[in-house]
């Protein structure tokens, strides 16, 4: 299969003289994978996501993405990168308290120029599908956490990325919750969604992901195949 | 409790760097305006302490009252000091310079005294020495007669030895008693009464009742009908204080705006230190920190770049203030003017409390935060405020989403927008309010016979340069040379003849200068405030000052007298000439009926085509004049002014940009604030694709909203300043204006600074909104 996202010798360090956070990291991830990458706090999981997602440059090494040098873009192209190719869902949700959940879901897509009535249908297909249509007109503080991180999903996924990148989407949540979510992910990955997911839960990454990566002190420890 | 305070600053310094600086302008400014006002009298209080100048001036009929009676008059109740009586006359007396053809008439007070000194106006010598014989005279400063120059009167020729001031200006010139005594009975005056001229202080001389008080004294301790005249130094004050007077109103207009701006932008600063130091101050309060001494920490964070701010600003006040207030000493002679203590003292301290005011009600509501809710939102509660707004902007899909999303943000705070708004309504109205003052000032420049009639050419020789020009005036044939060689220039517009002559006003210490433009008198320039120019003999116009002094009105008459001639006008209209001087304009015909030998034109002035070189127009006169046959060298000058308007229109543009940029420096914080405050959703945003030109859009669109309502808002209260300011101002220039400088917004122009808020805003909202747009994903999204 295609690579859709290549990661090759990628260092980042944040303080001249500092250890790096990442270290020659190379990975590849290919369409349709999901890749669950573990690692204990402070191993570079997230900033790996974010070098991933343009949202930070490495100190070296390339980032490919569906082909796109992801470590050379500006800003504005970085941003253009992640409208197209990349979904990102966060631990703590990052919806914006004063949009209602049908807003949230549609931001990026206005934010990429999309036409209204297809960023509306797109949306109402996630709402659906994700099954929070019956709160779309309702702000994120009267959601359950499940509900918050389901809209998140939606909004990553409203503008059909290349990948989604998930960075511990079950850490705010409760065990229950978290098996929702971590089977809703699962499920858009059986239909084709690439899938990368930060996670500290080792059932999550097994169950729910094919490939598990380890992190510590910013290299890759182990990068297994798991096996049903 | 200190310490901490300054930590906190040391977290915001681009707060306290605008702290300081709104505070610096707005206390430079209120000192500018401040000291100017208190100044507007001190030199010539100065003056008038030094010399012991006169409060009350009588002149007084010696037929009526004995020199003895006169003196007695020093022991009345509440005199405290009499010099007099000198003997006085007024009279015509011609003047001659050596070395300098013609001679020029000049109207003089002369008083006799023995000596310079005395316990009331002891005059200053400037020049030469006291007069040591009957036949030598003193000059006034001001009176045109200079140090060598021959003085006729009468049959009696004085030669000029000094030239000296009197600070209440109580005679024109002086020689010795017996000379002046020679003078009254040699040259007779009006009704024949002898003179003499008696000058008093009193102890209660700081109001008119006061000075009408003491002067009823004096005239009841005499017999009736002997005081003939009387002058108040109020009124010698009153038209001294003229120089920088008329430009207090506007410096304080801008004074006023440029503090309430800081105040308001304090409030924001301190509030949004509250709301952006929430877990800090519940880590205060965990360690002990009481709610009094969490409010003292929050003042204190004000008060330090505040302090800073006042005491920097009271030094560029007096710096500003410095050159305005040395062209006042200098015209006195008083050595070194400053800003009163008292200013430099009040106004910063003044500032201080309000800024530090400003400050205390947010401090307040950080004194009463909740430890537990503090420490655990980690930021103050967003208020549930704009998410209707949110919702319906959301629903405009022809807009930009970034830009809705920033028209959204002021509905998320109505405090902060409601001061941020204030603040730029401000700013907006003092630009409005500049731009108008700028354009009166211009009108004004643009309204006088200096910018009209840019060239004079006269007959004048080369030489000391004496008030007007020769009193007999050019001769038949240089009127001829002198008009064609002017005609033969293709760049010549329009010439118009001019003369002058000086009239005494009856009750004033103060002569009317009389100038007959022949022809059109329209094309002088000069403009009507009300009626309309003379069209023929017997009619006049007048400047505010002469119709105040006189009682004239527009339609009313008054006869003017000159040398035992009368003539009766009618005053037609009122004319724009502000200043210290009563003006009265009418036809050379009108005015050789008072002087039949001054009305031939003493010199001509010229208007140019649009686009003429003035100096190549001058030179090219010249040259043909000094071809002309000889009758006798001219000159050949530009007629100048304008060089105070323009000191005056470049403390406008720099008072309304100053206040322009407080006000966006009020925006920038703002927008600091609420780029401070939703770091994190700006990380969001960008995390799902926002560029950073959308950023951008979405931080300008948040206060370009704001700042374009603020601008509209802010126009007709800048028009209102100005038509407040305006009159206030001609007041103090004792005059009245014409329409044309009050009317001076068109609707383009008002739409024009309509927009002067939403560019406030904008300019104001781009340093930090470039850096917003500027700042890596991860580390927007990392903030909190």
């Amino acid at each position: 299969m295609d690579a859709v996202v290549h990661l090759e010798n990628v260092t980042k360090t944040y303080e001249t003289g500092a250890p790096p956070v990442v270290a020659l990291v190379n990975l590849t991830v290919a369409a349709g994978e999901a890749v669950a990458v573990m690692g204990p706090s402070g191993s570079g999981k997230s900033t790996l996501l974010n070098l991933v997602a343009g949202m930070d440059r490495p100190t070296s090494g390339t980032v490919r993405v569906g082909g796109e040098r992801v470590d050379r873009l500006s800003e504005t192209a970085a941003a253009r990168f992640r409208r197209r190719q990349v979904g990102m869902i966060f631990q703590f949700f990052n919806l914006l308290d004063d949009m209602t959940v049908l807003d949230n879901v549609l931001l990026p897509a206005q934010l990429a120029g999309t036409r209204a009535p297809a960023a509306r249908a797109r949306a109402d297909e996630l709402l659906r599908t994700l099954r929070i249509a019956h709160r779309r007109d309702a702000y994120p503080a009267r959601l359950s956490g499940g509900e918050r991180q389901r809209v998140a999903i939606a909004r990553a996924l409203i503008n059909r990325p290349a990948v989604l990148l998930a960075d511990e989407p079950t850490g705010a949540v409760d065990t229950a919750t978290g098996e929702e979510i971590g089977a809703l992910l699962a499920s858009l990955n059986a239909g084709g969604q690439t899938l990368i997911m930060v996670t500290h839960n080792p059932d999550l990454a097994t169950r729910y992901c094919r490939r598990v990566v380890s992190i510590a002190d910013g290299q890759i420890a182990s990068d297994e195949r798991v096996t049903r | 409790m200190f310490r901490a305070a300054l930590r906190g600053l040391g977290g915001r310094r681009l707060q306290a760097a605008i702290i300081f600086l709104v505070v610096l302008v707005s206390t430079a400014t209120s000192v500018v305006a401040l000291g100017l006002l208190a100044d507007a009298h001190g030199p010539f209080d100065k003056a008038f302490a030094a010399a012991r100048g006169a409060d009350v001036t009588v002149l007084a009929d010696t037929s009526l009252a004995s020199a003895v009676r006169l003196s007695a008059t020093a022991r009345l109740p509440g005199v405290t000091a009499m010099t007099g009586p000198f003997p006085f006359a007024a009279v015509t007396a011609v003047v001659s310079v050596p070395g300098v053809a013609g001679t020029s008439s000049v109207p003089l007070r002369v008083a006799g005294r023995a000596t310079p000194g005395g316990p009331v106006d002891d005059l200053t010598l400037d020049a030469g020495h006291w007069p040591e014989n009957d036949r030598q005279l003193v000059a006034a400063r001001g009176a045109a007669v200079f140090p060598g120059s021959t003085v006729t009167i009468g049959k009696q020729a004085f030669t000029v030895v000094g030239v000296a001031e009197s600070v209440t200006q109580t005679a024109d010139a002086w020689v010795l008693p017996s000379a002046a005594t020679e003078l009254a009975s040699d040259t007779g005056q009006p009704g024949g009464q002898a003179q003499a001229e008696m000058l008093y202080r009193f102890a209660s001389a700081g109001s008119v009742a006061g000075i009408a008080a003491d002067t009823g004294a004096v005239r009841a301790a005499l017999p009736r009908g002997a005081v003939l005249d009387t002058v108040s130094y109020l009124e010698v004050r009153r038209s001294e204080e003229g120089g920088i007077a008329p430009w207090v109103p506007f410096i304080v207009a801008f004074g006023v705006i440029a503090l309430v701006i800081s105040v308001l932008i304090v409030v924001n600063i301190a509030s949004g230190a509250v709301i952006a130091g929430t877990t800090r101050i519940g880590v205060l309060k965990s360690v002990g920190f009481t709610p009094a001494q969490v409010v003292a920490a929050y003042v204190l964070l004000v008060a330090v770049p505040s302090l800073t701010g006042c005491v920097a600003g009271a030094v560029l006040g007096n710096l500003l203030a410095a050159p305005m207030l040395e062209v006042n000493a200098r015209v006195y002679e008083v050595g070194t003017l400053g800003v009163p203590a008292w200013v430099d003292v009040a106004v910063p301290l003044g500032a201080f409390a309000l800024t530090v005011l400003g400050a205390v009600p947010p401090a307040f509501r950080a004194g009463r935060l909740s430890v537990v809710e503090a420490i655990a939102s980690g930021r103050a509660p967003r208020a549930a405020h704009g998410y209707r707004a949110q919702r319906r902007l959301g629903r405009l899909s022809a807009v930009p989403r970034a830009v809705t999303l920033g028209l959204a943000s002021p509905f998320a705070r109505p405090g902060r927008t409601a001061v941020t708004s204030l603040a730029i309504v401000f700013g907006a109205a003092a630009v409005t309010f500049g731009a108008g003052l700028a354009v009166s000032l211009n009108r004004l420049v643009s309204d006088s016979p200096g910018s009209a009639l840019p060239v004079t050419v006269s007959a004048h020789a080369a030489g000391p340069n004496l008030s007007g020009p020769d009193s007999s005036g050019l001769t038949a044939p240089q009127q001829r040379v002198v008009t064609a060689a002017l005609s033969a220039q293709p760049a010549t517009l329009h010439i118009v003849p001019q003369t002058d002559a000086e009239l005494s006003m009856p009750g004033s210490a103060d002569s009317a200068n009389v100038t007959a433009y022949g022809g059109n008198p329209a094309l002088s320039g000069l403009a009507l405030i009300s009626g309309r120019w003379y069209s023929g003999t017997a009619e006049a116009d007048v400047n505010t000052l002469f119709r105040t002094e006189t009682g004239a009105t527009v339609g009313s008459d008054y006869t003017f007298t000159r040398g035992g001639l009368r003539e009766n006008v009618r005053v037609v209209g009122e004319v724009f000439q502000p200043g210290k001087n009563a003006d009265v304009y009418m036809s050379p015909a009108t005015l050789a009926a008072l002087d039949p030998g001054g009305a031939a034109p003493r010199q001509y002035d010229v208007a140019l085509q649009p686009g003429t070189d003035v100096q190549a127009y001058m030179n090219a006169v010249s040259a043909a004049l000094g071809s002309a046959s000889g009758n006798g060298p001219y000159t050949v000058s530009a007629s100048g002014g304008g060089g105070q308007f323009g000191a005056v229109l470049t403390l406008i543009a720099m008072l309304t940009a100053l206040i322009a940029v407080v006000a966006g420096l009020g925006v920038l914080n703002t927008v600091a604030l609420q780029i401070r405050e939703r770091a994190h959703d700006i990380g969001v945003f960008k995390a799902l694709g926002m560029t950073p030109r959308q950023t951008l859009s979405l931080i300008t669109s948040s206060v370009g909203l704001i700042g374009l309502i603020s601008g509209v808002i802010a126009v007709p209260a800048g028009v209102y300043l100005h038509l407040a300011v305006v009159p206030v101002m001609a007041h103090a220039a004792n005059s009245g204006y014409p329409a044309s400088v009050i009317s001076v917004y068109t609707p383009w122009s008002l739409i024009a600074l309509g927009v002067s808020g939403l560019l406030i805003a904008v300019a104001g909202a781009l340093g930090p909104a470039g850096w917003a747009a500027r700042a890596r994903t991860a580390f927007a999204l990392r903030a909190e």
